[in-house]
């Protein structure tokens, strides 16, 4: 008898989101299939994107040979997101950790200013984290929105703590919203129907968390698989937003990652694409040669079909 | 349905401090609302009682016994505290609960028997809770296998499947089905066998306010594969009206729900539309959120 590979076609679909405005817009999502199902019916019109870290402050914890790619423009945000540029990153995550009250605790105007500055001077699209403090980030992610009104930046986190005030400036100012949640896909649905009672589903890319390698990159490899298919097989609207796996923090963290430079590139490099496999549609990373290293193991012709 | 009154409760802090106390007064309060809210046992969930567990335990029955003739649900890990709350109950009691572990086939089973009680057996084996329905089932008739061996009937036995969160990140709604897969076969399979769940620890760990409508509903959904008893929150008029049968429409509609019909939410009013999305949500139609009345 002759052999018939199934075909799979699902009715769900990931809302496709543009970053950026003008000749920085990026599109992600809008596939109706699994991650790499290129066999089933559908597409996947927007390959994975990837962001390179920059941050609004030198980093004091980085490995030496992490830092090595960045050590002359470190102490300068716009001249780091330039390099990175050129380094290949489709776009720069901008992590204001200076205005965490733990750190500097730098002001919103300043970080607003900055983040404008550093928005201007690059030719990709701007993703802008603030510094996870719920509290603070309720004064500074709105300024930010604000100072770069009409931009379209991809701002973060939301969080169930601060949705409110921080969603509705994003939304007013013409940006989009990082939605955030520890790991756990019920509290994930939750904050995406809290925030939709006022923030358009079209603007919303989810953060599940990402962990590292050996540091439980199984818990979000599953969540980030299962928000996936809830989304394009059960068609549950509130899962389908593209999904942002933020990991580089946390595989320079690890106690291999600063043991050598071999083993951060590998660290990062393997939780990266373990976490597109599982669906992820922006991938943040710090060190360049661990962005060549995946893009070499994926290919680009995979994109082309 | 045998409705069992879940409030004598050590969890509760009243509960725990009355029995330390020796507070005959709140435990009879407790006992005498349940019996006027129509419960059929009443439940003494006394704890394990490592510190004098005859005395205690024997004080809480008598205690109880002296405001309400309702048979007891004497609901103890203990061994040495269940025996002597057995021997001082005055109607037949139900011995809650045993399972397939082996401390409680040897220590607990046998007190069914001496005591020519009903018991309730949890689908707990040494290996810890089966997930899936079928092991569920699988476990649950090696425990029967050796009750009836030890000389308990399938008729004085209630099984108990074991509910848990709903809200578990991940496992919650497929424990809920395989619940509701469970119940599904269990008459075939144990003929003469009864049932109970304690029902509100589908809702535990939800806010409050939202735990009514989840365990109303999960209770009906059981109920419609034949569940013959559950242990309740008797103190919810509502959900004593849904068994008492004052609700056929909402079960009709639940019914309808649980066979995937596509149900027109705009014809429905807000209660109804609530019923749908919390069916949903217990059959894993819908992904679980504590949202899932706003979507």
């Amino acid at each position: 008898m002759e052999y018939r590979a199934p075909i799979e076609s699902y009715s769900g679909v990931v809302r496709e989101i543009t970053i950026g405005k003008g000749e920085k817009a990026l599109k992600i999502g809008g596939e109706n299939i699994l991650p790499f199902h290129f066999f089933d019916e559908g597409s996947l019109p927007n390959p994975p994107i990837f962001a390179l870290e920059v941050w609004d402050m030198e980093p004091t914890d980085w490995p030496e040979w992490l830092l090595e790619p960045f050590k002359d423009v470190v102490s300068d945000p716009i001249k780091w997101a330039k390099r990175c540029e050129n380094f290949g990153a489709n776009a720069i995550s901008f992590y204001l950790t200076s205005t965490d009250p733990a750190t500097k605790d730098s002001s919103a105007d300043e970080a607003a200013a900055l983040t404008k500055n550093v928005a201007e001077a690059i030719t990709i699209p701007l993703i802008v984290y603030g510094s996870g403090d719920d509290k603070k980030d309720a004064e500074v992610l709105p300024k930010v929105a604000e100072v770069c009104d009409g931009m379209n930046l991809l701002i973060g986190p939301v969080l169930k703590e601060n949705y409110e005030v921080v969603g509705k400036a994003i939304l007013a100012h013409g940006h989009l919203a990082i939605a955030q949640t520890p790991l756990d896909i019920n509290l994930l649905k939750e904050l995406n129907v809290k925030l939709c009672h006022f923030f358009p589903a079209e603007r919303i890319v989810i953060d599940p968390l990402s962990s590292a390698l050996g540091y439980g990159m199984e818990y979000s490899f599953t969540l980030i698989e299962r928000v996936k298919q809830i989304g394009i097989i059960v068609k549950d609207s509130m899962t389908q937003m593209p999904m942002i796996a933020n990991l580089g923090g946390e595989c320079w963290k690890t106690k291999q990652a600063k043991e050598s430079k071999e083993q951060g590139l590998l660290w990062e490099g393997i939780t990266a694409l373990s976490l597109l496999l599982a669906g992820a549609n922006i991938l943040i990373l710090r060190h360049p040669e661990a962005l060549r290293l995946i893009k070499e193991t994926i290919g680009g012709e995979i994109w082309q079909k | 349905m045998v409705i069992i009154g879940e409030s004598i409760h050590v969890i509760a802090k009243a509960v725990s401090t009355a029995i330390k106390e020796r507070d005959a007064k709140a435990i009879q309060d407790l006992a005498k609302a349940q019996a006027d809210s129509g419960a059929d046992y009443i439940d003494l969930n006394v704890g394990f009682l490592r510190k004098d567990p005859e005395e205690t335990m024997q004080w809480v029955v008598n205690t109880v016994q002296e405001v309400t003739d309702l048979p007891l649900s004497l609901d103890t890990m203990n061994p040495v505290a269940m025996e002597a709350g057995l021997k001082v109950c005055k109607k037949r009691p139900l011995l809650n609960s045993a399972s397939g572990k082996t401390d409680s086939k040897e220590q607990m089973l046998p007190l069914a028997k001496k005591y020519n009680c009903d018991v309730v057996i949890s689908v707990f084996t040494d290996k810890g809770m089966p997930s899936e329905a079928e092991s569920k089932i699988e476990s649950i008739m090696d425990t029967v296998a050796y009750a009836n061996e030890l000389g308990i009937p399938n008729e004085d036995i209630w099984v108990d499947p074991i509910v848990l969160p709903v809200s578990t990140a991940g496992e919650g709604q497929k424990l809920a089905v395989s619940n509701i897969e469970f119940m599904k076969i269990i008459e075939d399979v144990l003929p003469g066998i009864k049932s109970t769940v304690g029902l509100s620890n589908v809702s535990n760990g939800i806010p409050v306010e939202l735990r009514p409508i989840l365990n109303r509903t999960y209770l009906m959904m059981l109920a419609r594969y034949g569940l013959y008893s559950a242990i309740i929150d008797v103190l919810d008029k509502e959900l004593m009206g849904i068994c008492k049968g004052e609700r056929p429409n909402i079960v009709d509609l639940i019914y309808r729900t649980m066979d995937g019909e596509e149900i027109d939410l705009s014809s429905l009013s807000q209660e109804e539309i609530n019923y749908v999305k919390t069916t949903k949500v217990l059959t894993a139609e819908t992904l679980y959120s504590d949202a899932w009345l706003e979507t």
